[in-house]
């Protein structure tokens, strides 16, 4: 099967303090096929961020494989890494500090152009004309400075300077978590826009569940560092398979009393655990409501369940 | 934007009239600050012969003490100027390097910034100076390379800050080299708190000159810098006051602008510095 | 009866208003959402409500009562014995909030003013209600030591051990995950219902809004863009805002990558905040009175207040 992302057993652990090293991502495997928008999702510092990273070479695994476009980038040297980097670019969280606030927008956004000499001087600008006026902005706000922009203005300059060189994957770590509710959909509706015109894969990382639900095509939930459940969006929405994907989407609650008061949903209890201490067999057992008593002593390995693959020995 | 105080009004003012005193000090002195009287010795200020007016009165050897003091002033500033960028050019590099690779470098670069801040920065001077010899190029060699680590260490710090944000990785994912990524994407971003310390390490220049010239291991006579009027004129404190007071006030009134114009400059680059 | 009363409201600094004429009334055992957007004063309403303005804004008018107290002409002395005793507030980041050097249990006590030793039994309790497991260890514990979702749990114990007939919660539940949201507002809501305390919870997030709030207070760039029974908000939104912002979230139940709707252009900042109605730059309704004139709140059905000159449905 063709991918244009292929993550194999990640490991990515960092140095904790006193001793244990913190598991930020443990034995991860996922893939991402051409013009697919594949959904990751879970609680804050279960290595969401730590994957998305690895995955475009920003963030040296402790071992495993990273697989983009056909090479391995792991250990690559900068000038490969450079090469590969062509066909993956990256949003990032926060629109402020994205974008270098001495720097004008333009040059921002045909950086990667110029330095890989793609294009320069007046085709360089008519090139980032285009690409301000497929985010939405105009072709003369190539000469402001970050700081007179909104947020949301700001994502759109991100999002089209990840665009200028056409990459084949678009990861985006939290791309609409730091933005304005109201400005939210002006971006969700463009990345869904952008990523059909251009055939883009993405990598789309969020904790907000409705978000994932409505870009992506498949989804891969993740708890403390591994993954609980991956499956493709509909299956996952219509019958999530492992506890903790049942707890999550049970957890957000629906904009809409009527049907949110309906719900009777049980709050996990418990805190969450700290990934430099999982617990041993599921890492999920401890606030688990239907672990059994081999939950907390095998660790489930990822299988086929349906349309889904599912870490749990319940599923 | 924002209304400028009396008193930050008044720093510019001293700043601006040093650096004009110095640029045109062959336009404000009316005489040759190397010409000799010896008929003319230590005149006080306000002596005026058929052919001359000394203002600030005449020195030991009969030359003019307001050419001799904007002539240092020149001496000073160029001494300083040169100093602060040799120092800066040097310090800054470094730092970049040192933030942005890590490792090794930067643990040679901090260990030499901690090595060169535990000597006394007058006593390096005066020892390099004794091996050089005194001079104009020497002094300004010497300052320059024995001032870096101030810089070295903002710069390091600064770089360490600025390479963890998103944009800097950006600049990477768009395949910027080290060299780009610093220049362009780094350096912008610190420049604030670099021009802080060099505002101040520019008073310190100009105290170093004038301290080095005053024990004679600066510029050189007949040469005029504000430290060997004073030194020359230690002698005569008694008899001929103004020798050592005109070029002494002014050297506490620039660098005092000076160092008062860097706290405002702090104050701005950094607004959490303010206090209110 | 009403156990919180604001009444028109007004804060600025220097002369740029931030805060304008908002009112809103908190029964016992009801809880009132403000939500709005990051910048459009819900922060500044609570402290001005518990008088924590900082010096840099001032309230340039309004009344605030709290049961048959009016609070602005409270001296400060007066008003140090109201906080904790009569109303309380708990902030979106636990951590900072609370003292990292002093014990929980300590913590707790302070609010009643009390030595712990006397009051360790009523400590213990209220660890209990709040849900922490294991109270015994956890009383003599530093913050440090705890997750998000335990200090949160802390702050609530801190706010409500003295019984106060009005809690103000700004963003409990913005720092922590899902998981841990839900309990947070199954405990917030449990407590509001047993002890009839009144709650103000301000919150950016809609679905915490129809999970939890009563009535709900939508407030934009400043002012109270609409008010009333959530459950009627919700269902027919009067202010296009409400409308549009309803519909521009994405949901569990919608079809995955439709357009969203979406509301043009960005918030205002308060130093562009103009004459009229402060949305109509971005409202598709909006025609030349709405940039002239500032829309009074007026009563549409299902007992909501809404200020705009064209409702939506009216
Ligand atoms: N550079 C680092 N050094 C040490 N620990 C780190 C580092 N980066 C991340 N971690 C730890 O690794 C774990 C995973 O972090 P990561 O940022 O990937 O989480 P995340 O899922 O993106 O969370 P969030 O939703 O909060 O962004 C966390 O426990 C975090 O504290
Ligand atoms: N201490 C302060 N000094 C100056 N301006 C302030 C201060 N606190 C708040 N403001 C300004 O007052 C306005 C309202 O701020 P407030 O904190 O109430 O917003 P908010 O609705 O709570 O937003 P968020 O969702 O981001 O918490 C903003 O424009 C903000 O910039
Ligand atoms: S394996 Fe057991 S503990 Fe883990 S999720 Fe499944 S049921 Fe829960
Ligand atoms: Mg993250
Ligand atoms: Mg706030």
């Amino acid at each position: 099967m063709e991918t244009i992302l292929e993550i194999t057993d990640l490991c990515v652990h960092f140095p904790g303090r006193g001793g244990a090293p913190v598991r930020a991502v443990d034995g991860v495997s996922l893939h991402i096929a051409p013009g697919e928008t594949l959904g990751l999702v879970g609680e804050s510092g279960c290595g969401k961020s730590t994957i998305a990273n690895a995955a475009v070479g920003l963030l040296a695994p402790t071992s495993g494989r990273v697989v983009v476009a056909g090479t391995d980038i792991v250990g690559a040297s900068p000038r490969l890494l450079r090469e590969v980097r062509a066909q993956v670019q990256m949003v990032f969280q926060d629109p402020i500090t994205s974008l270098n606030p001495r720097m004008t927008i333009g040059t921002a956004i045909g950086e990667s152009l110029l330095v890989r000499g793609r294009a320069a001087g007046a085709a360089l600008r008519a090139r980032v004309g285009e690409l301000l006026q497929e985010v939405g902005l105009r072709p003369d706000h190539a000469d402001r400075y970050p700081h007179q922009f909104s947020g949301g203005q700001r994502q759109r300059v991100v999002i089209a300077r990840a665009l200028a060189l056409r990459p084949a994957l678009l990861v985006c770590d939290e791309a609409v978590s730091a933005l304005d509710v109201s400005v939210r959909a002006q971006i969700l509706n463009l990345l869904v826009a952008l990523q059909a015109r251009y055939g883009m894969a993405m990598l789309f990382v969020s904790h907000d569940l409705a978000v994932v639900r409505h870009v992506c095509d498949r989804v891969a939930v993740m708890y403390l560092g591994q993954l609980a459940e991956i499956a493709p969006r509909d299956a996952l929405f219509a019958s999530p398979r492992h506890p903790y994907t049942r707890a999550l989407i049970a957890a957000v609650p629906d904009p809409d009393p009527a049907v949110q008061r309906a719900r009777v949903s049980v709050p996990l209890v418990g805190e969450i655990p700290s990934p430099a201490n999982p617990p041993p067999g599921c890492r999920f057992h401890t606030r688990c409501p239907v672990a059994v008593a081999r939950c907390a002593v095998d660790v489930p390995a990822l299988r086929s369940v349906g349309a889904a693959m599912v870490a749990c020995h319940l599923a | 934007m924002r209304r400028i105080s009396l008193g930050t009004a008044l720093i510019f003012a001293g700043l601006l009239a040093f650096i004009v005193a110095a640029i045109g000090a062959d336009v404000f002195a009316s005489n040759d600050p190397l010409r000799q009287s010896l008929l003319l010795r230590l005149r006080p200020p306000g002596t005026a012969t058929a052919t001359a007016y000394f203002p600030l009165g005449t020195d030991d050897l009969g030359r003019d003490l307001l050419a001799r003091i904007l002539y240092g002033a020149r001496a000073s500033l160029m001494v300083a100027a040169l100093s602060v960028s040799v120092s800066l050019l040097v310090g800054v590099t470094l730092g970049l390097m040192a933030g942005w690779f890590g490792g090794w470098v930067s643990i040679v670069a901090m260990r030499a910034v901690d090595t060169m801040l535990s000597i006394p920065a007058i006593l390096l001077a005066v020892l390099t100076v004794a091996v050089l010899g005194p001079g104009f190029f020497n002094l300004v060699l010497v300052l320059g390379l024995t001032r870096w680590p101030r810089y070295t260490r903002v710069a390091y710090a600064q770089t360490l800050q600025v390479a963890a944000l998103p944009y800097v990785r950006a600049a990477e994912m768009a395949g910027c080299g080290p060299g780009r990524i610093l220049l362009r994407h780094v350096l912008p971003n610190i420049a604030g708190p670099l021009m802080v310390v060099a505002t101040s390490e520019f008073g310190l220049m100009i105290l170093f000159e004038a301290s080095l010239s005053f024990l004679g291991l600066g510029i050189q006579p007949p040469y005029p810098s504000w430290g060997s009027i004073m030194s020359a004129g230690r002698q005569y404190v008694v008899r001929a006051w103004w020798l050592t007071a005109f070029p002494g006030a002014c050297l506490f009134g620039v660098v005092l602008c000076v160092n008062l114009f860097g706290d405002w400059l702090r104050d701005r680059v950094d607004p959490r510095s303010q206090g209110r | 009866m009403i156990a919180l009363s604001v009444r028109d409201l007004s804060l600025a600094i220097g002369r740029t208003n931030i805060v304008d004429a908002i009112s809103f009334d908190v029964a016992p055992g009801e809880v009132l959402a403000l939500v709005g957007e990051s910048g459009c004063g819900k922060s500044v309403t609570a402290q001005a409500i518990m008088r924590l303005l900082p010096a840099a804004i001032r309230q340039t008018g309004g009344e605030i009562t709290l049961g048959a107290t009016s609070l602005s002409n409270l001296p400060a002395r007066a008003m140090r014995d109201l906080r904790g005793r009569q109303i309380a507030m708990i902030f979106q980041e636990p951590q900072s909030a609370l003292d990292p050097l002093a014990t929980v249990g300590n913590q707790i006590a302070e609010a009643l003013r009390q030595p712990l030793a006397k009051v360790r039994a009523e400590v213990r309790q209220m660890l209990v209600e709040v849900g922490i497991s294991d109270p015994d260890r956890r009383i003599d514990q530093h913050p440090f030591e705890l997750s998000g979702g335990m200090c949160q749990r802390v702050m609530i114990a801190i706010a409500l051990i003295a019984r106060p007939a009005v809690l103000i919660a700004d963003e409990p539940t913005t720092a922590l995950d899902v998981t841990i949201q839900a309990q947070i507002l199954a405990l917030l809501r449990r407590l509001a219902a047993e002890r009839q305390t009144a709650v103000v919870l301000i919150t950016h997030d809609m679905g915490v809004v129809a999970d939890i709030a009563d009535r709900v207070a939508v407030m934009y760039a400043g002012r109270v863009a609409e008010t009333g029974p959530t459950a009627a908000v919700f269902a027919t939104p009067a202010h296009p805002y409400t409308a549009l912002l309803l519909a521009s979230i994405p949901r569990l139940s919608d079809v995955p990558k439709s357009a969203l709707a979406v509301i043009d252009g960005q918030v205002p900042q308060p130093a562009d905040y103009g004459a009229g109605c402060r949305f109509a730059g971005r409202c598709p309704r909006a025609d030349r009175r709405c940039v002239a004139e500032t829309p009074a709140l007026r009563p549409v059905a299902d007992g909501r207040l809404v200020a705009c000159f064209h409702p939506v449905g009216g």
